[in-house]
């Protein structure tokens, strides 16, 4: 056992295409694309955490070996969405010659259906421009999301949501390599939580180790510790008027845990569907109306504590209304 | 010096208490505490803390009553004599004094509130143990007595509040003084004089003389002319007063058009102290969608739009104003904003987080977002946990996380994960060192690989 550990995502993600063991299709015409050394563009589309940015690197890795990500750019642009970044950093990747014994470079684009449209026009561009010496890979949860012009410049390859036998058989092959004792029913809580997503069952599935044995009560604190209970009673406590008191604890949850007043409204909106809160059904669409209308100024980049002053006060509100 | 140039806030500083404007409770209120003192008894209060906006006589009143009682007045400046030898010297002694021709001596220090916490180090401590053992009534005035440095001062005070003049009173003042010195006023000239002072005898006064000795007349437009200029500055807390107890909107929007902070400032103090003076939800609710509607305009402003600035000042001051429809007003002090010291933790707390998930990023293949939602959550599991801190140790010194991140992700068990860290380093240096050598040697090929074509 190695003494310094890494996240087992990073440490049992597939290299090679060969050790990926679903998505058969999609694999099956990702090797074809090595055996041949050429490629056309590629969109790869399907929900989070099925393998497509893995896919993608395993790709280059057939093609250009061990060292294949200094062929490689790679952004994420839901970090860095705009036109800018395009123009900048792809363009100048994009125009520079293949170097020698590789036949291109490859620019990967993940979530790229969080591009702006600009930056979406700026790109089919380039992808005309200089499809000669660099191919791109494009990656996205909705590729409806991406113009029509990329979408038909692109070979679209989907891929499929995984199968709960797909996610559990990992799950179990980890935990043995790991010599982590588990319960299968913790592996099938697992899978459950983790609505098809890879990652985010192998992350659990860590956390739950770190805690001893995998079992399905250790699954659920994970799940539990990882998101604070603070919103939930946060709620409460402003539903009984005691705007104060929920206040404090916005304020404790955005220094202690590190959110932002975005990540705090997600999870009251979470919240408000849930049984546990007792009040009559019509209020919870009001409440979602409002924490909609509080979304969107914080995405617009308004003040984190006034807006969340103000949401905390509209409960209170409702609260008294509903007493 | 001629009769003329004399100031008139002094020509006309009332002699007797009947001429002292209003203030009734104050008047009997001294009046009786400072008659017990005259009896020989002394009462359970040393102090009396007049406080109250400036400009609504309470130095006047002092001078007054103790010219009706035959009082002597020690007057010492609290802005002169601030740290403890000058305290004890001054202060100290003339507590123990007897009068000399009088039938008593008042011991009166102006400005308390202007005493530096910090800058006059003892000065505070040195009052206090003159105020348990005074001989003589003391008597100090003060603008703001909220302020914390004067929490022990207040409970060992009777305080005497004064209240600002109202507009009619100032006027009818302003009046005396035109008959008394033949000039002719115009009533709507007194009438916008008032109003400007904002409740402020002093100011009203000065106003009206430099007006009339430069033309013999007040009229209105010679007012609007002159007066405009002086535009007053409010300090915070008139500004708060200002807006909570605003009878109309424009009294509202001038609380914080013409406050002496900006208008974050502002927003930050409102932001804590809404909830302080409005108890009821619809009240609370109204205040706050205002406030946040303010920020929006600010942020539309600052994208430079600046004519939006105006929007914000309405949706903050009247906005919050009349955001009461209950009627309910709580009688709570207004507190420091929170927000000042939570803004830096949380811009501390931010940046780093956004540092770790940088730094995770590229090693996940992901975005900074999922891993800020996805992964730091489930690390923070492990890093918490209760259990064990061993596996936390190992990831640490796998992705080479600094203390800050750890401590980012171990909270209360950041020292558990540290002590975990030094144990496998000292077992196992040279495995780790290797491992360091050899992620150094990648990255230094991947970055090369990049140079080369970017």
């Amino acid at each position: 056992m190695s003494v310094a550990e890494i996240l087992w995502v990073e440490k049992y993600r597939p290299r090679s295409l060969d050790e990926i063991v679903n998505q058969t299709e999609v694999v099956m015409r990702l090797k074809q694309l090595v055996k041949e050394r050429n490629m056309p563009h590629l969109l790869f589309s399907g929900p989070p955490g099925t393998g497509k940015t893995t896919a993608a690197h395993a790709l280059a890795h057939d093609l250009y070996g061990e060292n294949y990500r200094q062929y490689m750019l790679e952004l994420n642009a839901s970090d860095e969405r705009g036109i800018n970044v395009i123009r900048e950093k792809v363009k100048e990747f994009a125009r520079s010659r293949a170097p020698e014994g590789v036949p291109f470079k490859i620019v990967l684009l993940d979530e790229a259906d969080n591009m702006t449209g600009d930056a979406q026009q700026a790109l089919r561009r380039l992808m005309e421009l200089y499809s000669g010496s660099t191919r791109f890979i494009l990656v996205a949860n909705y590729p409806s999301k991406i113009i029509d012009p990329i979408q038909s410049r692109c070979a679209f390859l989907r891929f499929v949501p995984l199968k709960k036998d797909d996610i559990v058989e990992r799950l179990r092959f980890i935990s043995e390599a790991e010599g982590v004792k588990y319960e299968y029913e913790a592996l099938d809580a697992i899978y459950e939580i983790s609505e098809g997503d890879m990652r985010k069952a192998i992350n659990v599935l860590q956390a739950a180790a770190s805690l001893g044995k995998i079992t399905v009560d250790a699954v659920f604190r994970v799940v539990g510790m990882a998101r604070p209970r603070e919103v939930r009673d946060m709620i409460k406590l402003a539903l009984s008027g005691k705007f104060m008191e929920a206040r404090e604890l916005a304020r404790r949850l955005m220094i202690d845990y590190g959110l932002s007043g975005e990540d705090i409204v997600k999870q009251i909106h979470r919240e408000i569907f849930s049984q546990e809160l007792n009040i009559p059904e019509e209020y919870r669409v009001l409440i979602a109306d409002y924490v909609g209308e509080i979304h969107y100024r914080l995405v617009e980049g308004s003040d984190d504590d006034i807006q969340l002053s103000a949401l905390i006060a509209w409960l209170s509100l409702l609260g008294k209304r509903v007493s | 010096m001629s009769e003329r140039r004399l100031p008139w806030v002094i020509k006309y500083r009332p002699r007797r208490v009947e001429e002292v404007v209003g203030q009734d409770q104050a008047k009997k209120a001294l009046r009786e505490w400072l008659e017990e003192w005259l009896k020989g008894r002394v009462p359970s209060k040393r102090v009396a803390l007049l406080y109250g906006p400036p400009g609504v006589g309470k130095t006047s009143l002092v001078e007054a009553l103790a010219r009706e009682l035959n009082m002597e007045v020690l007057e010492l400046n609290a802005s002169d004599y601030r740290r403890r030898s000058d305290i004890e010297r001054t202060v100290a002694v003339a507590a123990k004094k007897r009068p000399l021709f009088r039938r008593g001596l008042i011991i009166l220090m102006d400005e308390v509130d202007g005493l530096d916490p910090k800058a006059d180090e003892g000065g505070i401590e040195a009052l206090m143990n003159v105020v348990k053992e005074t001989l003589n009534p003391i008597i100090m005035t003060a603008n703001d007595p909220w302020r914390e440095h004067l929490r022990d001062l207040r409970e060992y005070s009777l305080m005497v509040e004064f209240r600002e003049l109202t507009n009619t009173q100032i006027i009818a003042l302003l009046q005396r003084i035109c008959e008394s010195e033949r000039l002719k006023c115009d009533k709507e000239a007194l009438a916008y004089i008032a109003e400007r002072s904002m409740g402020d005898a002093r100011a009203a006064v000065n106003d009206l003389q430099t007006i009339a000795e430069g033309y013999r007349e007040v009229t209105l437009d010679l007012a609007r002319t002159i007066v405009k200029g002086r535009e007053k500055t409010l300090n915070i807390w008139r500004t708060l007063s200002g807006v909570f107890y605003a009878k109309q909107a424009w009294m509202a929007k001038r609380a914080v058009t013409q406050s002496e902070e900006d208008y974050e400032t502002l927003i930050a103090w409102l932001n804590d102290n809404i909830p302080k003076k409005y108890g009821d939800p619809q009240d609370l609710y109204r205040a706050y969608e205002s406030l946040a509607r303010a920020t929006i305009f600010l942020n539309r402003s600052k994208a430079g739009e600046w004519g939006l600035l105006s929007y914000v000042f309405d949706l903050i001051g009247p906005g919050v104003a009349f955001a009461r429809v209950s009627g309910k007003i709580l009688e709570a002090r207004y507190g420091f904003p929170e927000r000042i010291r939570l803004m830096s933790q949380l811009k501390a707390r931010r940046e780093l987080r956004e540092k770790l998930a940088e730094h995770l990023a590229r090693r996940l293949l992901t975005s900074k977002r999922t891993v800020k939602n996805e992964v730091i959550p489930v690390l923070t599991v492990i890093f918490r946990n209760e259990t064990d801190p061993t596996m936390a140790a190992r990831l640490a010194l796998g992705y080479r996380l600094d203390k800050d991140m750890i401590e980012y992700l171990a909270g209360p068990r950041t020292n558990d994960v540290l002590k975990a860290v030094e144990k496998i380093r000292k077992a196992k240096p040279e495995e780790i060192e290797h491992k360091k050598a050899k992620e150094e040697k990648t990255r230094k090929k991947e970055s090369k690989g990049l140079d080369r074509y970017i």
